[in-house]
C-alpha cells in the first residue's frame, strides 16, 4: 500500500492489529473450505462464488463509508434499499417498460442508489437528524416502497445481468475496487478519514465537515446500487423480502474487519475481508450440514469474540496486565 | 429549561397522540368506539413496555437491538416451561433472570471493552436466538396461564372497567419509571453519564456498572414483554418480537429521547408508543396496505425528528 | 497555618521511565503549589495522587485516623479516603451541560444524600445553599440548567461538589483557569479558609506563577518528569519559580 504522507496522526488501519484477525480467519477459513469441500472451491468455480457473495460483500463496503466519517454516522438503509433498486429494476424497468439493455439499467440503478444516498446524506449530514433514526426512517420507506411495488417475488432479468453472478461476477466487486483505489488517491479520502479521527480539529483545520460527510452517504448509496445488481443477478427475479436481511449483517461484517464505528479507522479492504469472513464461516459450516439455527449460534458468537479481541481497551488492559509480570 | 424542554418534547408526542386520535374518529367509522380503544391501547402497552428498557438505554447514549431477540426468548422459554407443567412463578423467575443475565453480558462487554452496543447486542441478540430455536428445535410449545392471558386480554375487565389489567400495570410503570429517573441516585447518575461519560467517571459514577444495570433492566422488560405476547397472542413463537427491533426505537425517538444521550424520559416513550398504534390502526383503516403503512412511518418519524431532535452543528461543538 | 498532621504520603513515584523517583507528604492545612511548564509530570503527578494508577512505580498511602495509613487502587477508593480531584478541563469532563445545578453538584456525593437509592432532595438542596454562601454561587434557581451560568459560577458549582464529598485532601488542577479576576479572588478567599479553618491539604496546580505565589505555602517545581526544586514561602519568589521550571536551578528536594 502507498506510503504517502498523512497530515493527521490517527494509524491507518492496516497499522493496527485488527484486520490481520479478519485476515488470519480468512486465510483459515479458506483453507477450510478447499479441504472440506475442494469441488466448490475449485478454481473453475470461482466465479460462481463471488457471485455469491458479491452482495454482501458489496453491502458492507456500502455500510462502511458513512462508519469512516464517524460521530455516529451510519446508513442502516442499505439492505432496503438494495430491495427497492431490485424491485424497481425487475418489475418496473424490465417487466413493466421493457428495458433490457445494460446502458439503460445500469445507469437507472446507479441513478437510484445515488438519489437514495443523497437523500440520506441530506438528512443526516445537513439536516442533522441523528443518522441513525434518519436512515431507520428511510429503512422503513424504502421496505414498505418495495413490498407496495412488487408484493411477492416474481419476475426474470435479461442473460447480461444473469452473467454477472456467473462468469462475469468479478465486475460488480471489481469495478467498487477499482473506484476505491481510485478514490483513495483523492484528496477527499484524507478528509474523509480526518473528519472520522476528529471532526473538530478537522473542522477548526477549514474542512467542510457535513459536506464531507454527506458524500459519504452519497457514495455508500452508489456502491448499494451495486450490490443490487449483484443481488438482482444472483436471484435472477424481484424479491421485495431479501433486501432488509443484508442491513444487519453488512454492519456486523463491518465491525468483524476492523471498522470502527467511532470513525476514521478502516476502509473497504477491511470490508471485504470482514464480508468475506462471514460469508466462508457459513459455508464452512454449511457443509458440516449443521442446521440453520447452529448456523446464527456460530455468527453471532464469532461476531461477539471478534469484536470483544479487537477491542483496543482488552489489548491495552492485556499490555498492563503484562508489564506488572 | 431543561425540564422544560423534555416536558416539552413528551409534550408534542401526547399533542400527536390527540391529533391522531381526532383524525382517526373523523375518518373512519368505530375508531374511538370502545373496542377499538382498548385495543390500542393494550398494543400501545405492551410496545411500551419493551420499550422502557430502550429508553433508559438510550438516556445513556446507547442502543439495545437483542431486544427482539430477548422478547422471543421470554416468550418461547416461559410457555415451554409452564407447558411442561412448571408453576407459573417459577418459570416467570427463571425467564426474568436469564433475561437480566443476558442483558449483563451486553451492557458489560460494551462498556468493558468499549465496543458498540450496536455490534454487542445484535451478537449477543443472534445467538440467544439461535440458542432458543436449538432448545425448541423450531417448534416451540406451550401455552400461558390463564390469569396472563385475563390481564393482556382484548376482553378482559376489571370489575366494572373496561380494560384489563395490562392498562393500570403500565400507568403505574411510567409513574414507577419516572420517579426512579428523577428521584434516584441511579435515575440522575444515568443522565449524567448519558450526558458526559467523561465527567461521569470522574464525578465517581463507575460506567461499567451503570452500563451493565441499564442493559440488564432493558432485557428484563424485553422479557416481561415476551411473557405478555405468550398470553396476548395464545402461542409462543421465537420471532414474535422480530418488529419490535424498530418499533421500539421508533416510539423512544418519537417521544423525545436523543440518541446523543442525557435527554428524555419514559413518559414520551408512552406518548411515542401510542402515537405509533394509532397511526397503524389509522392507516389501515383508510386502505394502505402494511408496506405502505411502514413508508408512512418511516416518513413520520423524519418529521418529528427533523421538528425536534436534531443534533447540533459541528461548529457548537468546539 | 499548616500543622504536622500526614493526610498523604506518597514514596518512590517514578512519573516516567527511567526517571529519578519522588517522595513527600502532603500535611493537613497545607496549600502546595505545583508548577511546571506544561507537559512536564506536574499532571501526571496530580493524576497519580488522584488515583489515575498512571504512575509506573511507587506507592501512594493516605493516613485515615480509624484504620492507619491505606494505598488506593483509583480513584473511587481515593475519594472514599477523602482526597478528590477537580479535573481541568470543565466542558469536556466537568459539568453535565444538559442536566440542573443541583445534579451537577450532587451527581458523585448522592449516596450521602439518599436512602436505599432514593434521594433527599430537601437535604440535597440545603446543602447546595450551605455552599452557595460560602463561594458566593449566582445561579437562577437550582433546577435551572448549569449552562446559564457564566464560567466562574459553573466551576464554583464544581468546587462545591467536591466540599460536598467531604475531603481532607484537594487536588485542583487550574482551578482558576479561564474565570474573571472578581471570581478568583473569591476562589482563594475560600481556599486559605479551607486550609486554615478546616485543615484540608489543598494541592493546585496552576499554570500561572503569580497564582502560586499569592496562595501556596510551598512549591514543588517539575521539570522533564522530575521534581528538583521545592521551594517554601520565604524562599519564593517570579525569578526563582521561572529558573526552576526551566532548569537553571538545582536546589534539592
Amino acid at each position: 500500500m502507498s506510503t504517502d504522507p498523512m497530515t493527521f496522526r490517527k494509524p491507518r488501519f492496516w497499522d493496527r492489529s485488527e484486520t490481520p484477525l479478519a485476515a488470519i480467519l480468512f486465510l483459515v477459513l479458506v483453507v477450510f473450505n478447499a479441504i472440506l469441500n475442494p469441488a466448490r472451491f475449485s478454481p473453475a468455480n470461482w466465479p460462481a462464488v463471488l457471485g455469491l457473495a458479491a452482495p454482501m460483500i458489496l453491502a458492507t463496503m456500502a455500510t462502511t463509508l458513512p462508519f469512516l466519517a464517524g460521530r455516529g454516522s451510519i446508513d442502516v438503509s442499505v439492505g432496503p434499499l438494495m430491495g427497492l433498486i431490485n424491485v424497481i429494476l425487475v418489475k418496473v424497468m424490465i417487466g413493466d417498460f421493457g428495458f433490457t439493455s445494460p446502458w439503460i439499467i445500469v445507469p437507472a440503478a446507479l441513478l437510484l442508489g445515488l438519489a437514495s444516498g443523497a437523500l440520506n446524506g441530506l438528512l443526516a449530514a445537513i439536516l442533522r437528524i441523528q443518522p441513525i433514526v434518519a436512515t431507520l426512517a428511510t429503512y422503513l420507506i424504502y421496505s414498505g416502497l418495495a413490498l407496495s411495488i412488487l408484493p411477492a417475488p416474481s419476475g426474470t432479468v435479461p442473460g447480461w445481468l444473469s452473467a454477472l453472478a456467473g462468469p462475469a461476477s468479478f465486475l460488480p466487486v471489481g469495478a467498487v475496487i477499482v473506484a476505491w483505489l481510485l478514490f483513495r488517491r483523492l484528496p477527499f479520502y484524507e478528509l474523509l478519514m480526518a473528519v472520522g479521527s476528529d471532526d473538530r480539529a478537522a473542522f477548526t483545520a477549514g474542512v467542510n465537515v457535513p459536506a464531507v460527510r454527506f458524500f459519504s452517504y452519497v457514495f455508500s448509496g452508489l456502491i448499494a446500487a451495486v450490490a443490487a445488481l449483484a443481488l438482482t443477478a444472483l436471484i435472477g427475479s424481484g424479491d421485495p423480502n431479501i433486501g432488509p436481511g443484508y442491513t444487519l449483517i453488512a454492519i456486523a461484517a463491518a465491525a468483524l474487519g476492523g471498522v470502527s464505528l467511532a470513525g476514521g479507522v478502516g476502509g473497504l479492504t477491511a470490508a471485504f475481508i470482514g464480508a468475506a469472513d462471514i460469508f466462508l464461516l457459513q459455508n464452512v459450516l454449511t457443509s458440516f450440514n449443521v442446521s440453520t439455527f447452529m448456523l446464527q449460534a456460530a455468527y453471532g458468537t464469532v461476531l461477539v469474540l471478534a469484536v470483544c479481541l479487537n477491542s483496543e481497551k482488552l489489548k491495552a488492559r492485556f499490555q498492563t496486565w503484562k508489564a506488572s509480570r | 429549561m431543561k425540564t422544560a424542554l423534555f416536558s416539552n418534547r413528551a409534550l408534542i408526542a401526547f399533542i400527536g397522540v390527540v391529533i391522531v386520535f381526532l383524525l382517526g374518529t373523523v375518518l373512519i367509522p368505530g375508531f374511538s368506539s370502545m373496542f377499538s380503544v382498548r385495543a390500542m391501547l393494550i398494543l400501545a402497552s405492551l410496545l411500551a413496555i419493551a420499550a422502557l428498557g430502550q429508553t433508559l438505554v438510550m438516556i445513556l447514549g446507547g442502543i439495545d437491538l437483542s431486544i427482539p431477540f430477548v422478547i422471543g426468548f421470554a416468550n418461547v422459554v416461559f410457555a415451554s416451561l409452564y407447558g411442561s407443567g412448571m408453576p407459573a412463578l417459577p418459570a416467570f423467575l427463571i425467564v426474568i433472570a436469564c433475561a437480566a443475565v443476558i442483558g449483563s453480558v451486553s451492557g458489560a462487554l460494551s462498556a468493558g471493552l468499549s465496543i458498540h452496543p450496536l455490534i454487542v447486542t445484535l451478537g449477543v441478540g443472534t445467538v440467544v436466538q439461535a440458542a432458543v430455536q436449538l432448545w425448541t428445535r423450531g417448534l416451540p410449545t406451550g401455552s400461558a396461564p390463564p390469569f396472563v392471558n385475563d390481564f393482556v386480554s382484548l376482553g378482559g375487565t376489571i370489575g366494572p372497567l373496561p380494560f384489563p389489567w395490562l392498562i393500570p400495570f403500565t400507568v403505574a410503570l411510567t409513574l414507577g419509571c419516572v420517579f426512579v429517573l428523577h428521584r434516584t441516585v441511579y435515575g440522575r447518575r444515568l443522565y449524567a453519564l448519558g450526558s458526559n461519560l467523561k465527567a461521569a467517571e470522574l464525578a465517581l459514577v463507575r460506567p461499567v456498572a451503570m452500563w451493565t444495570t441499564t442493559f440488564a433492566l432493558s432485557a428484563v422488560f424485553a422479557a416481561l414483554a415476551g411473557i405478555l405476547l405468550v398470553g396476548f397472542t395464545g402461542s409462543s413463537s421465537a420471532t414474535v418480537g422480530t418488529p419490535y427491533l424498530f418499533q421500539t426505537v421508533s416510539a423512544v425517538v418519537i417521544g423525545g429521547t436523543a440518541l446523543i444521550g442525557g435527554r428524555g424520559g419514559f413518559v414520551g416513550t408512552v406518548a411515542g408508543a401510542i402515537v405509533l398504534v394509532e397511526l397503524r390502526t389509522l392507516l389501515i383503516g383508510l386502505g394502505l396496505s402494511e408496506a405502505l403503512v411502514q413508508s408512512a412511518l418511516g416518513l413520520l418519524i423524519l418529521l418529528l425528528v427533523a421538528a425536534y431532535g436534531r443534533d447540533q452543528h459541528i461548529r457548537n461543538l468546539i | 497555618m499548616p500543622d504536622d498532621t500526614i493526610l498523604l504520603r506518597y514514596d518512590n513515584l517514578v512519573l516516567a521511565p527511567g526517571k529519578t523517583p519522588l517522595s513527600g507528604a502532603i500535611r493537613a492545612g497545607e496549600i502546595t503549589g505545583v508548577a511546571g511548564l506544561e507537559g512536564h509530570g506536574q499532571e501526571q503527578f496530580l493524576l497519580a495522587l488522584a488515583g489515575f494508577g498512571r504512575y509506573r512505580e511507587g506507592k501512594i498511602t493516605v493516613v485515615t485516623a480509624e484504620r492507619g495509613p491505606l494505598g488506593y487502587r483509583d480513584h473511587y477508593e481515593a475519594a472514599r479516603h477523602g482526597v478528590v480531584y477537580l479535573p481541568r478541563d470543565r466542558r469536556a469532563t466537568g459539568i453535565f451541560p444538559v442536566l440542573s445545578v443541583l445534579d451537577n453538584f450532587a451527581i458523585p456525593s448522592m449516596p450521602r444524600f439518599s436512602l436505599a437509592g432514593i434521594l433527599n432532595r430537601k437535604r440535597l438542596k440545603d446543602e447546595l445553599a450551605s455552599y452557595t454562601d460560602f463561594l458566593s454561587i449566582r445561579y437562577p434557581s437550582a433546577d435551572a440548567p448549569i449552562s446559564a451560568l457564566s464560567g466562574g459560577n459553573q466551576q464554583k458549582v464544581l468546587l462545591a461538589r467536591l466540599l460536598a464529598l467531604k475531603p481532607r485532601v484537594m487536588l485542583l488542577n487550574d482551578p482558576t483557569r479561564g474565570v474573571d479576576l472578581n471570581t478568583r479572588l473569591k476562589f482563594y478567599e475560600a481556599f486559605r479558609k479551607l486550609a486554615a479553618e478546616n485543615g484540608i491539604a489543598l494541592v493546585i496546580l496552576s499554570s500561572e506563577i503569580e497564582e502560586i505565589l499569592e496562595l501556596c505555602d510551598t512549591v514543588s517545581i517539575f521539570r522533564d518528569f522530575e521534581c528538583n526544586t521545592v521551594l517554601d514561602r520565604a524562599s519564593m519568589s517570579m525569578d526563582r519559580v521561572m529558573a526552576a521550571m526551566f532548569g537553571q536551578e538545582g536546589v534539592p528536594a
